[in-house]
């Protein structure tokens, strides 16, 4: 799966998963995914973690890996592209 | 002792989704009672008094994460506090001091049933649990004083069909006896499978739109709804300038202790509700110039009311004016005190009674049971109970702002 398709499918996890009140072609590719960005609170954080590590096979270890790996939708696209190469 | 105002309303029933929608239904006689739409039910009845989702309103205020899990009967609740607040003219700074008391039964039952018929139909992989979060009853109160910024002291009460008229109680004795000057009560509830299928499984869900005091009524239709008054100390209310829409004279709860469904067969936990709220407001039965009654539309409900109406008005009955809202915005459990309180309020305000619709043929003649067309008279004073599953009684005295109590 190249990174045009991760980054497709991690922003429909966002609004159809989390049922999100805008559509995914709204979410922009740099905002901030928690706090003002799109509006996200501790409880999608949770929901996230679990959605993105189901669909992407990919392990959220800790709280400083989530943080920075859910930063923005680019920064979770990288997080999911390298622990999947490794 | 204070006496108690109300000087805001809020609604949003079958009707519409406002006071000035309830007051033109209730004014022109329409039936909110239509298909059941929202979900899919297989059973006897097929009907329901549904609400159209309400605007935003104040739950824009709310976290966008917030406001994005709110259940349908926390966005009814938002919508008929907001109003009730706005048309109270009620400034931040009251409203920082307000207290809040709610009625509800189901809470967000039926965003919690999707969750799980989501699942079951494999539409999902998971059980969704952040969409749960609605499911405490008391989960309306903290977004309602949220979203408004009510810091007062706050409780949910859940007495089945009771629920609201008790929020409304503990309203009113709150600023009676002083620790609150301004008190919201509340009702909400919204129509869900369970409840659908619960009141159809005990068949008491009428196949046609209720028909309340008639002699074919088969059950109560169900409906869904919220509604808000705004109690203040008179006094508070005239130094503001506030309009005083009417005023809670007394109420009285009392329990029947008798059976998980059936009202008790002599009415007598309802009579001493009647009684005791008339006492409370030093009331004569002789000055209640309009009964809202609870009027479900069931075989039992209605002979048990109509007995204790009998008990407490005797032979003035035939001449006091009877009428079942739930017979045009169906029966709200939770929110229906609230609803039928301010139906009261509008009724007292506007010099209105509320009809009765689908009553054909009444099983007490004698009675006024007001027709189809509603009708117009001065009033001064009316009562309006709601008697809750379990035994759960409460009635309330209300009376015109200008009836000089």
């Amino acid at each position: 799966m190249d990174r045009s398709a991760v980054r497709a499918e991690v922003k429909e996890l966002l609004a159809t998963g989390l049922r999100l009140d805008r559509p995914a072609s709204e979410i922009l590719d740099d905002s901030p995914i928690f706090g003002e960005g799109l509006g996200l609170d501790s409880i999608d954080a949770l929901e996230l973690v679990v959605l993105v590590e189901e669909r992407f096979r990919v392990a959220i270890p800790d709280e400083d890996v989530g943080r920075r790996a859910f930063a923005t939708v680019n920064a979770l696209v990288d997080f999911i592209m390298s622990e999947r190469t490794r | 002792m204070p006496a108690v105002a109300i000087t805001g309303l809020g609604a949003v029933t079958a009707l519409g989704g406002d006071v000035p929608a309830l007051a033109a239904g209730l004014a022109e006689g329409r039936c909110g009672i239509g298909p059941l739409t929202l979900f899919a039910h297989a059973g006897r009845s097929t009907l329901a008094a549904q609400v159209p989702e309400p605007a935003a309103g104040i739950a824009r205020a709310l976290p966008r994460a917030t406001a994005r899990r709110l259940s349908r009967a926390d966005r009814f609740a938002l919508a008929a506090a907001g109003e009730a607040c706005r048309s109270a003219g009620l400034t931040p700074e009251l409203q920082r001091a307000a207290a809040l008391y709610v009625g509800a039964t189901t809470g967000g039952m039926r965003e919690s049933e999707e969750v799980y018929r989501r699942r079951r139909a494999a539409e999902e992989r998971r059980f969704r649990l952040s969409r749960l979060l609605g499911t405490p009853l008391a989960t309306h109160a903290a977004v309602v004083s949220q979203a408004l910024g009510l810091f007062g002291p706050r409780a949910t009460f859940s007495t089945a069909c009771s629920s609201s008229a008790l929020a409304i109680g503990a309203a009113a004795a709150a600023v009676r006896d002083g620790r609150a000057r301004i008190a919201l009560a509340l009702g909400t509830d919204q129509l869900c499978r369970l409840t659908y299928a619960g009141f159809d499984a005990l068949q008491a869900l009428d196949v046609e739109p209720c028909r309340p005091f008639d002699r074919e009524r088969r059950g109560l239709s169900l409906g869904e709804g919220a509604a808000a008054l705004v109690l203040e100390d008179a006094a508070h209310a005239r130094a503001r300038g506030a309009r005083i829409r009417a005023l809670v004279l007394g109420d009285a709860t009392t329990t029947d202790a008798h059976h998980v469904t059936a009202p008790h067969p002599d009415g007598a936990g309802a009579l001493r509700a009647l009684v005791a709220a008339l006492a409370a407001a030093g009331v004569p039965p002789e000055a209640v110039d309009y009964a809202n009654a609870h009027g479900s539309g069931t075989r039992q409900n209605d002979a048990v009311e109509v007995a204790v109406l009998r008990a407490v008005f005797g032979r003035r009955l035939a001449r006091l004016p009877v009428s079942s809202t739930k017979s045009q915005v169906g029966h709200c459990l939770g929110a229906a005190g609230a609803v039928e309180a301010v139906a009261t309020v509008i009724a007292l305000e506007q010099g209105l009674l509320p009809p009765t619709m689908n009553l054909r043929t009444p099983e007490w003649p004698d009675l006024d049971f007001v027709s189809s067309a509603g009708r117009r008279a001065p009033l001064a004073v009316a009562v309006t109970s709601s008697y809750g599953f379990g035994g759960h009684n409460v009635t309330l005295v209300l009376g015109r702002a200008e009836s000089g109590r």
